[in-house]
């Protein structure tokens, strides 16, 4: 599904990323953890298109296509969906608007018929529940005045609309209490498939105890430091990064 | 020289001899260093007679069709002194303020009687080829009354350069409240001028939503005066600014005696080659204590070549006030077109998403809903690609 390939990304002069290789196959749950700055939220950045990040060297295919080349939406197009760590709000822009927006401009793309707006309620509706999101947030403008938790179900339900092939989850995590985290990572497990592969990043081991990845990658100083299953995380959590890194 | 000054030689009075001596300013007057005035000295003015109008609208130079409403009474032909003098220092403004007042065709005088509510629906309609028309409007909110004033400037198919021009004073009474709404679609070749001065007795209200998509040339000079305690004001307004347009505003808020609010809010959008100026201005004076004001101004380019001229002005004098001020201006914001465009909008319907959330901020504001879908309507038409935001709406608003 995803090959990443001795990846290099800097932010102006200042070298993020060293040289990632990683290797996510389709239905596979990956967690990246990682201490602060090390290039976590970089990675996943690069790999939805944000262009604040410069690509050094490496390569990204997804899905045979070099995902470097494609634009932010033609990933979108393809597949590739990304939890922002701090949602954008859109004062003046509706809610439904971005959602209907969205799902019609994914489905085109993916030669679907277009939902028509009772077809559009009905699903749209039927994910707000398993978010336990009021209908009320539909009206309101994307995520303005959303309070944190608020913004990351927001998130979360959009994935579910978009139904991507590959989910970026960019610290989903944090900001949440523990009834929301439960609400968020249920809303994540629900969306485990065969067809549909997760990248987790997260600092905390807490929202792997309700997703349980398949595999856990300590990332460190740009690299990849270390790879192991869910147990990896657990370690991490009693033995800290610092051990991590110094081996 | 310009365009007025076969037509105001012929006025013969002491006015137009002096607006002729005068003549248009030039860019060497602060207030009047951006306006493109070619279009106004090129064009060979002239007075029309009033055709094909059925609504109450200001039309060449004449108010028709003035409506016969519960509250509403027409008055005059005698000025009160206040708004004589008034209308005296509007003239001295700038020096096409002078021309306003020397070919002033007509005047109309409005009552809203005590405690009386109404609601005033003005089209201003130019729909003859190189037909000035100049008028001006007298509205006296008597206390407790309520006015809602509608002013629309409809776009005509006419095909050649034309003008108008409303000089228009407000009073409003104590406890009075006035809602002001002025949508200007003008078409292409329109030039639209307004002199507004507003005076906000004791308690009285007064909220102005102005919103200028049209004309090819556009000027409002805008004096709110708080001159009874407790008066508030709220103005607020949104230029969209395109291909050729040129757009200004000049807005002042006075705060003439203490225990008063203000609230300034203006965006500009300017796309293609046009340019937009907005000086907006907020005094309080001396003995103004415990006023407050709120400005905000924001100014979004579109194109390499839009210019914006934003300048506010903030005076105060007094020591025990309140006040907040902000001004902004930048192209669309790349984390939100990254945002969009990461749910899969394209870069064209994720500019539009933009476009339309910074102006509706404004539109959003306007209370009365026919108004409002107007206004949106005409909004979606003028963004590239907007079909997209009219068919969601459409779609899913309930």
């Amino acid at each position: 599904m995803l090959s990443i390939q001795n990846l290099h990304a800097r932010v102006g002069d200042k070298p993020i990323l060293k040289g990632i290789n990683l290797e996510i196959k389709t239905g596979e749950i990956h967690a990246i953890m990682g201490p602060n700055g090390s290039g976590k939220s970089t990675l996943s950045s690069v790999l939805a298109g944000r262009d604040d990040y410069e690509v050094t060297d490496g390569e990204v295919i997804y899905q045979g296509q070099n995902l470097l080349e494609l634009e932010p939406e033609e990933r979108a197009w393809a597949g590739v969906f990304l939890s922002f760590q701090y949602p954008v709000e859109i004062p003046g822009v509706k809610n439904i608007y971005l959602l209907k927006a969205a799902v019609n401009a994914v489905r085109e793309h993916r030669g679907q018929p277009e939902l028509k707006a009772g077809e559009f309620l009905k699903l749209v509706r039927e994910k707000l529940k398993v978010m336990q999101m009021d209908e009320a947030f539909l009206h309101r403008n994307v995520n303005e005045g959303f309070s944190g938790g608020e913004k990351k179900r927001n998130e979360i339900l959009q994935m579910q609309l978009l139904e991507p092939t590959l989910a970026l989850l960019d610290e989903t995590d944090s900001g949440l209490d523990v009834d929301a985290l439960r609400i968020v990572g249920e809303g994540i497990n629900r969306m485990r498939s065969p067809d549909r592969s997760v990248l987790l990043v997260t600092h905390y081991q807490r929202l792997l105890d309700v997703v349980k990845p398949d595999f856990v990658h300590v990332l460190a100083q740009g690299e990849i430091k270390l790879s192991g299953d869910h147990t990896l995380a657990q370690r991490l959590e009693r033995e800290g990064y610092e051990g991590i890194e110094a081996a | 020289m310009s365009g007025f000054t076969a037509w105001l030689a012929d006025a013969e009075d002491t006015h137009a001899m002096k607006a002729i001596a005068v003549g248009l300013p030039t860019k060497r007057v602060e207030s009047w260093k951006y306006v493109p005035t070619r279009s106004l000295a090129r064009t060979t003015w002239k007075q029309a007679d009033p055709q094909g109008v059925e609504q109450f609208a200001l039309t060449a130079g004449s108010f028709i069709n003035v409506p016969t409403l519960d509250g509403l009474s027409v008055t005059g032909p005698d000025l009160l002194p206040g708004e004589q003098r008034r209308l005296n220092k509007m003239s001295e403004a700038h020096g096409f303020a002078l021309t306003q007042a020397a070919l002033e065709h007509s005047r109309l005088i409005l009552t809203v009687g005590k405690t009386a509510s109404v609601a005033l629906n003005l089209h201003h309609i130019a729909n003859q080829a190189s037909s000035a028309g100049f008028a001006a409007l007298v509205i006296r909110v008597s206390p407790g009354a309520q006015l809602t004033l509608i002013e629309q400037f409809d776009r005509t198919t006419v095909e050649q350069a034309n003008l108008s021009s409303l000089r228009c004073l407000i009073t409003l009474g104590r406890d009075a409240r006035v809602t002001h709404v002025r949508f200007q679609a003008a078409n292409s070749h329109a030039h639209v001028f307004t002199n507004l001065d507003v005076e906000c007795g004791e308690h009285a209200s007064y909220r102005l939503q102005t919103i200028e998509f049209g004309s090819k040339l556009a000027r409002s000079d805008i004096y709110v005066a708080l001159a009874g305690k407790e008066a508030q004001a709220s103005v607020n307004g949104l230029a969209i600014t395109n291909g050729s347009q040129y757009h200004d505003t000049h807005l002042a808020i006075d705060h003439v005696v203490g225990d008063t609010k203000s609230e300034m809010t203006f965006r500009n959008m300017v796309d293609g080659k046009g340019e937009a100026t907005f000086n907006g201005r907020v005094l309080i004076r001396k003995d103004s204590q415990r006023s407050g004001t709120e400005q905000s101004i924001a100014n979004l380019l579109m194109s390499d070549s839009a210019r914006v001229n934003p300048k506010p002005e903030l005076e105060i004098y007094a020591d025990d006030v309140t006040a907040s001020h902000g001004c902004t201006v930048g192209s669309l914001n790349q984390t939100e077109l990254f945002y969009l465009k990461s749910r899969g909008l394209s870069e064209a319907d994720a500019r539009a998403f933009l476009q339309y959330a910074f102006a509706e901020k404004i539109v959003e504001e306007i209370e009365d809903p026919e108004i409002r879908d107007l206004v949106e309507t005409q909004l979606l038409g003028e963004l590239t690609h907007g079909e997209l935001i009219a068919e969601l709406k459409e779609s899913v608003d309930v």
